[in-house]
């Protein structure tokens, strides 16, 4: 366990640069000639015939008989597919496959096998121009060999809708009012104008209009059905109007009394994939897409202001969360890190005003800087992972913007070709970066040399509690922690579900040991162990109630055995590389949900509730002494914050995910909570071990309840 | 009569034996839930099942009564192995299994004092090995069964 206050300088200058890691040679130009069939050695269509079995026999259970997606696994086939791996070759996407697919191990595939099953896929994606047969070293382009996508290069179809879908103006149903800085950093009750409505990420609302006496009377006030496809949505709602992010970076403005829609945007690209929150400020509805774009929007009309790129997404870069404000520059994360690029992943300022960059702080060190000494004798290219899928939370005192990173990658040391002995700074911490210069003003990094795929990502929760300044954040080990948010000094921990993966966790340092089997653990050697890569927690961020002191956390109980399996250092390379299967925590009677609420001061469980479905919201909590959770099995609850006891619920169309949101309109108090699908692993985990648990595969809206006039 | 019946009709006059003693032992109740072996999107509908175990400790004689249902095939063996929770480890003992995807578990054991302690510990658990899952099929650790209660 490390603290250190470091003082950085400024991470700027990322190159762009391509590199000569993609080379691709052009099949195209081959001379045509006829064939002539010989029976030695395979076809590319001999190989994606027989491919074709065994896609179905070993991939299609999650990624459907046809490519399309099923809710364990994305889809294969068409512009998702090209998006991602178009501009990739073969040897790529074979290397990618063998080295993270099936997901339960390898089993009886050979070498040849894999290869049959990229050419498959490389078929059904429409790959009709290649004379020779695959093998592991085939470098062509992927959509060079696509005679579709070269004929729609030269003749492009109607693009997918683009920019304002739907016209509208908020100002034709209340007056505008811009969200300054103070509105920001101290929301008015009736609000919730930011991802977890304030900067130090509460999920509260003061709100108590609803509260324990009269909850049980709440009632669906309106439904809007929202785009399909996989979402975990946070709402944001300011003067009155709710924005919504939709699959396919589509934003709406919608009338919060009633669910009218005002204006709607499509950013794009308009693919199915997850995005959590957006942005407000001023005038502006601020978004990162999926392809690691961000765009600002006029609040009033959904007309687009500006655009930037937070990162080149031919290089698998990628957004999943939005961005946060801090004092007027939009800070936001990145995803997609995994592979084995000159480029690694950073946090980034940009101005609200202008979308112009003001610093980039990047969360893996470099060889000869500081922190580059804990990656072994790794070159800089094969240092991966430290993601920033989820978004930070800001301190107007400190002026400090705290964030959660990912792992390292590939997921278990022995892959990444390291020990556990090796740190791998600044992955899996929490860092705090001044957000006027991007300098690192400390870190804490809770699991160094991460080895089962759990990484400490999620939201950094900030309390002032007397005199203390504290930060919170509770990882996929099921661990929550307490830190001094100025020095970042260990101040605590509570295990809030069973996990074995620890021999010891220092009460003074909170430095952890990892058990001895998985230390040691070697290539296609099997480590079982507590919590699955579900994560005690995830995505779904947990809620402060002020007036309790009580941090409640949405909580997931399940385990996994896991096996890592050999990654080679070749540039474009990488990956997550580890086989796995799941099953049923142990004592917790196949109660996967839990909720679990813990005093901060003592770091004591208070109360939990259990049940056999998983949770897919985050938790909020209100002046009206309520606590809301949604789940897989549809079921929306308002529970009394102090007890945990269920004082209302509901049942919605499908899944219940995403953040739940309080809001107040002339007085009059609402909650707001959506449906969604998609969600990664707290959902794929879940559907293979409570696979009773069914619910209707379309269905994302946003439901709105109230108490009746 | 098979040697399941048999081990039932002894199992049973084991217990109202132990029950009309005239100074009982002291008893600790614990209980397993068996479900299925760790699994993934391929194997999840070949791994199924689910079932309950209650396993009665006086001194150190522990009488094992259990039942499952909607295995993928016929149950092969049961045994209780060693190992904390979530680590696989050891066979301790063999345990008498109806030979059907849905039945019943039997076994009256005698415990090594290490074996109590690990009962106390959650550091043994139940596994049915099927035909089609000869590694095991179904799994549950055991806890007092106060402990579900919580």
């Amino acid at each position: 366990m490390t603290i250190s206050k470091l003082k950085l300088s400024k991470q700027i200058g990322i190159s762009l640069l391509l590199g000569g890691a993609l080379a691709a040679c052009d099949s195209g130009s081959a001379p045509a000639e006829s064939t002539v069939a010989v029976a030695a050695g395979p076809s590319f269509d001999s190989q994606a015939s027989s491919g074709s079995d065994l896609f179905a026999t070993n991939c299609a259970a999650c990624h459907g008989a046809n490519l399309e997606g099923t809710r364990l696994g994305p889809l294969l086939t068409g512009g998702a597919f090209l998006q991602r791996w178009g501009t990739q070759t073969p040897a790529l996407l074979l290397g990618n496959i063998q080295a993270n697919m099936p997901p339960g191990g390898s089993g009886n595939l050979s070498d040849d096998d894999y290869v049959a099953i990229v050419a498959h896929i490389l078929n059904e994606n429409g790959v009709d121009s290649v004379t020779e047969p695959l093998t592991a070293s085939t470098d062509f382009t992927i959509a060079d060999n696509v005679s579709a996508v070269v004929a729609r290069r030269e003749r492009p179809e109607p693009p997918a809708p683009q920019g304002l879908t739907v016209a509208g103006n908020t100002e034709d149903f209340v007056e505008f009012v811009p969200l300054t800085t103070e509105r920001l950093e101290n929301p008015d009750p009736a609000d919730w104008p930011s991802h977890r409505r304030n900067p130090h990420g509460h999920s509260y609302s003061p709100l108590d209009q609803i509260n324990t006496d009269n909850v049980r009377g709440m009632t669906l006030e309106w439904v809007w059905n929202m785009h399909e496809g996989d979402s975990e949505p946070a709402p944001l709602v300011y003067n009155g109007i709710v924005y919504l992010i939709n699959p396919g970076n589509v934003i709406q403005a919608l009338d919060g009394r009633t669910g009218e829609l005002i204006w709607e945007h499509w950013t794009g690209p308009a693919n199915g994939q997850d995005m959590r929150n957006i942005a407000m400020y001023d005038d502006k509805i601020i978004q990162a897409t999926t392809d690691a774009r961000l765009v600002a929007l006029d609040a009033r009309t959904g007309e687009q202001v500006w655009e930037t790129e937070i990162a080149d997404s031919s290089l698998g870069f990628s957004n999943s969360s939005g961005p946060i404000i801090a004092d007027g520059k939009v800070i936001t994360g990145l995803a997609g890190c995994a592979r084995y690029i000159p480029e690694d992943c950073y946090i980034s300022a940009h101005d609200a005003t202008t979308g112009e960059l003001e610093w980039r702080f990047n969360t893996i060190a470099q060889a000869g800087e500081p922190g580059g000494d804990t990656w072994g004798d790794l070159d800089n290219v094969f240092r991966a992972g430290g993601e920033t899928w989820i978004t930070g939370t800001y301190d107007p005192e400190t002026r400090l913007t705290y964030w959660g990173t990912a792992q390292q990658k590939p997921w278990v040391p022995v892959s990444r070709h390291l020990t556990i002995n090796d740190a791998g700074l600044f992955t899996n911490s929490t860092v705090a970066v001044d957000i006027d210069t991007g300098s690192l003003d400390w870190y804490f990094q809770h699991v160094p040399a991460e080895a089962l795929d759990l990484d400490e990502v999620f939201e950094r929760v900030l309390v002032n509690r007397g005199d203390e300044r504290l930060v919170f954040s509770l990882g996929k080990y099921g661990i929550l922690w307490k830190n001094d948010r100025v020095s970042g000094e260990f101040r605590g921990f509570a295990e809030t579900v069973f996990q074995n993966s620890f021999t010891h966790i220092d009460p003074e340092t909170g430095a952890v040991t990892y058990r001895e089997d998985i230390q040691n653990a070697q290539l296609d050697q099997w480590t079982s162990s507590c919590p699955s890569s579900a994560g005690g927690k995830d995505w779904h961020s947990m809620t402060y109630h002020p007036p309790t002191g009580l941090m409640i956390a949405p909580l997931s109980q399940t385990c996994l055995e896991n096996a890592a399996r050999e990654v080679d250092l070749v540039q474009g390379g990488g990956g997550l590389a580890a086989s796995r299967k799941f099953f049923e925590m142990p004592g917790t009677d196949g109660k996967l949900g839990k909720l679990g609420a813990y005093n901060i001061d003592t770091m004591e469980e208070a109360w939990s509730f259990e049940q056999r479905a998983s949770y897919h919201t985050g938790t909020i909590s209100t002046g009206g002494n309520l606590l809301f959770a949604g789940d897989l099995d549809r079921y929306f609850r308002a529970h009394d914050v102090e007890t945990g006891e269920v004082l209302w619920e509901t049942r919605l169309g499908t899944s219940v995910q995403g953040h739940p949101v309080a809001f107040a309109i002339d007085g009059k108090q609402y909650i707001a909570v959506t449906a969604a699908l998609g969600g990664t692993s707290p959902r794929t985990v879940p559907s293979v071990i409570a696979t009773e648990i069914t619910y209707p595969d379309h269905g994302n809206a946003i439901y709105v309840f109230s108490l009746p006039d | 009569m098979n040697k399941f019946g048999q081990c039932s009709i002894a199992l049973i006059a084991t217990i109202l034996g132990v029950l009309s003693a005239p100074a009982l032992a002291q008893t600790e109740v614990y209980r397993a839930r068996l479900s299925p072996m760790p699994t993934t999107p391929q194997t999840v509908n070949e791994i199924t099942g689910e079932g309950e175990v209650i396993l009665t400790l006086e001194g150190n004689t522990l009488t094992v009564e259990g039942s499952f249902s909607g295995m993928s095939s016929a149950a092969i063996a049961a045994h209780l192995h060693n190992g904390p929770p979530a680590q696989p480890g050891p066979v301790a003992h063999a345990l008498e299994v109806q030979e059907a995807a849905s039945g019943d578990i039997f076994a009256m054991l005698e415990l090594t004092d290490e074996q109590v302690q690990a009962l106390r510990d959650n550091a043994l658990y139940v596994q049915v090995h099927s035909e089609n899952n000869g590694p095991g099929e179904l799994r549950g650790w055991i806890y007092l069964r106060s402990h579900f209660d919580s």
